[in-house]
């Protein structure tokens, strides 16, 4: 579904991205971890093109994502994003935020897009807060509309840049259990984060990052009991401390 | 003092409020607030364009627009109003009248203050926006007509506010061109009473402010209420 090879990136001087090889295959949830400043948001971030690569190749479910005949909103309108921010438009209700790109992207009926996006609510479990706008939601209640606003669209797969670390802590859980959710429907996901239980029930795979580098790639298990890279052992254990 | 300035209120009120009308031309208060408006009004839109464009990521657009806002704010509008009375007949080959002068003038160099003041809307948002937007497939117009302009000019609304002041308190220089507007009432009761300049000049300047003041409140108002709201919209999503 998402296949990253050979891909370089450098702001100005400094490499943010080695090299990275790596598939996320249709219907797997990959939770990607590592230090603060390994490049775990810069790489997310090149699967919709919100940074530029300048080498390598990025290959979303058959297109490619840099390629010359490619169109950006397209691709970007198939790709689901979820911001550690939120990012909800404060001028518009929780409806309107959903059905949005629904309207204008495809340009479908507006009473269809409405009932989607109210079952989309619905699943979020944010059903009741149809007409609220987002400065009337709590942190968690603002990212489950974002999820909401993200899978308006319907993509094939959904990316979440630590969806859950601007949150108080009583308020990630909701957030995880959506995402679960997600998962068990077999939404394939590529999410940064440090939630490691989360990491633990749902991932299929952890890919470990340090430096610009994927430096382990391993299934939940086997990386939390055993990690081979050093640095991923000493990363672990700080999360243990 | 007092008396003469009620007596002289008495006697003028019209003139001061509405010119020469309906026996000449229409001027005096309503024709300043007239033309004020009218020189928002026009150039309010053209300074969104002209904002757009200075924030466009394309240099064609970019850097015309750029040294036009630069120049505007950079001569002082007396200048332009010269150049205006006296070019813009030549170019067209008639003459054109005080009150157009004026509007074409005012229009021309707020214009590039309302760009300046849509502009910062523009770019005090935060970068997520633009960014929540694009990733969801709309595109850099889209982004901008649905997502960033009216938040922009939501936020700006305080300070449009205080450019209408600026605009009412400039058409008092359309007195130097004949433009009929209020100062000009106030010269030609002046002009009829000779010995009372204090008095009429009083009149006219509580007149400017009290205008003046009670849309300062308007905008304190406004900029209450966005502070409000963004506060909420801080408290989580920060
Ligand atoms: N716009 C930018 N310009 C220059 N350098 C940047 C830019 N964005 C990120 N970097 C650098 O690239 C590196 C990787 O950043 P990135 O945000 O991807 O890290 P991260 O793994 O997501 O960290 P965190 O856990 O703190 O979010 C960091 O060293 C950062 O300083
Ligand atoms: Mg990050």
């Amino acid at each position: 579904m998402i296949i990253f090879s050979k891909v370089n990136k450098w702001y100005g001087e400094y490499q943010a991205l080695v090299d990275v090889n790596a598939e996320v295959k249709k219907g797997e949830v990959v939770v990607v971890c590592g230090p603060s400043g390994s490049g775990k948001s810069t790489l997310i971030r090149t699967v919709n093109r919100l940074e530029d690569i300048q080498g390598g190749q990025i290959l979303y479910n058959g297109h490619d994502v840099y390629g010359v005949d490619s169109n950006l909103n397209t691709l970007r309108s198939r790709v689901g994003f979820v911001f550690q921010n939120f990012n909800l438009f404060p001028h518009m209700s929780v409806l309107d935020n959903i059905t949005l790109a629904p309207t204008k992207l495809k340009g479908l009926n507006a009473s269809y897009v409405k009932t989607k996006a109210l079952e989309l609510l619905d699943m979020v479990g944010m059903s009741h807060k149809a007409n609220a706008y987002p400065n009337q939601l709590s942190g968690g209640q603002q990212q489950r509309v974002a999820i909401a606003r993200a899978l308006a669209m319907e993509p094939p797969a959904m990316l979440f840049d630590e969806p859950t670390s601007a949150l108080d802590p009583e308020m990630v859980g909701e957030v995880l259990s959506v995402m679960k959710s997600l998962a068990k429907e077999g939404m394939t996901m590529m999410c940064v984060t440090h939630e490691m239980n989360f990491a633990r029930e749902v991932a299929d795979k952890v890919w470990f990052m340090d430096a610009g580098r994927i430096l382990e790639v391993a299934e939940p298990e086997t990386f939390f009991q055993n990690p081979t890279h050093p640095r991923a052992q000493s990363f672990i254990s700080d999360i243990r401390a | 003092m007092l008396l003469n300035v009620i007596d002289i209120l008495s006697q003028y009120w019209e003139l001061f409020l509405i010119g020469q009308y309906p026996h000449g031309p229409l001027g005096g208060l309503v024709n300043t607030l007239i033309l004020a408006s009218l020189a928002l009004i026009i150039a309010f839109p053209l300074s969104v364009l002209l904002a757009v464009a200075r924030t466009s990521p394309y240099g064609i657009f970019r850097h015309p627009v750029t040294v036009w806002v630069y120049v505007m704010r950079g001569i002082p509008l007396i200048m332009i109003i010269f150049w205006t009375y006296f070019l813009v007949p030549s170019l067209i080959g008639r003459n054109i009248s005080g009150f157009t002068t004026m509007l074409c003038t005012l229009v021309l160099y707020q214009s590039a203050y309302l760009c300046e003041i849509v502009r910062g809307g523009l770019q005090s948002l935060p970068a997520g926006q633009t960014e929540a937007s694009r990733a969801l497939g709309l595109g850099y117009f889209r982004t901008m007509v649905f997502i960033l302009l009216p938040q922009a000019l939501y936020n700006s609304i305080p300070s449009l506010i205080s450019q209408f002041i600026s605009i009412i308190k400039e058409t008092s220089l359309g007195y130097i061109i004949n433009a009929q507007e209020m100062t000009f009432a106030a010269n030609q009761v002046n002009n009829q009473l000779l010995v009372k300049p204090f008095e009429v000049y009083f009149i006219l300047a509580v007149t400017y402010y009290l205008l003046c003041f009670g849309l300062t409140q308007l905008a304190q108002w406004f900029e209450r209420r966005i502070d409000t709201k963004r506060q909420g919209d801080a408290l989580i999503a920060t």
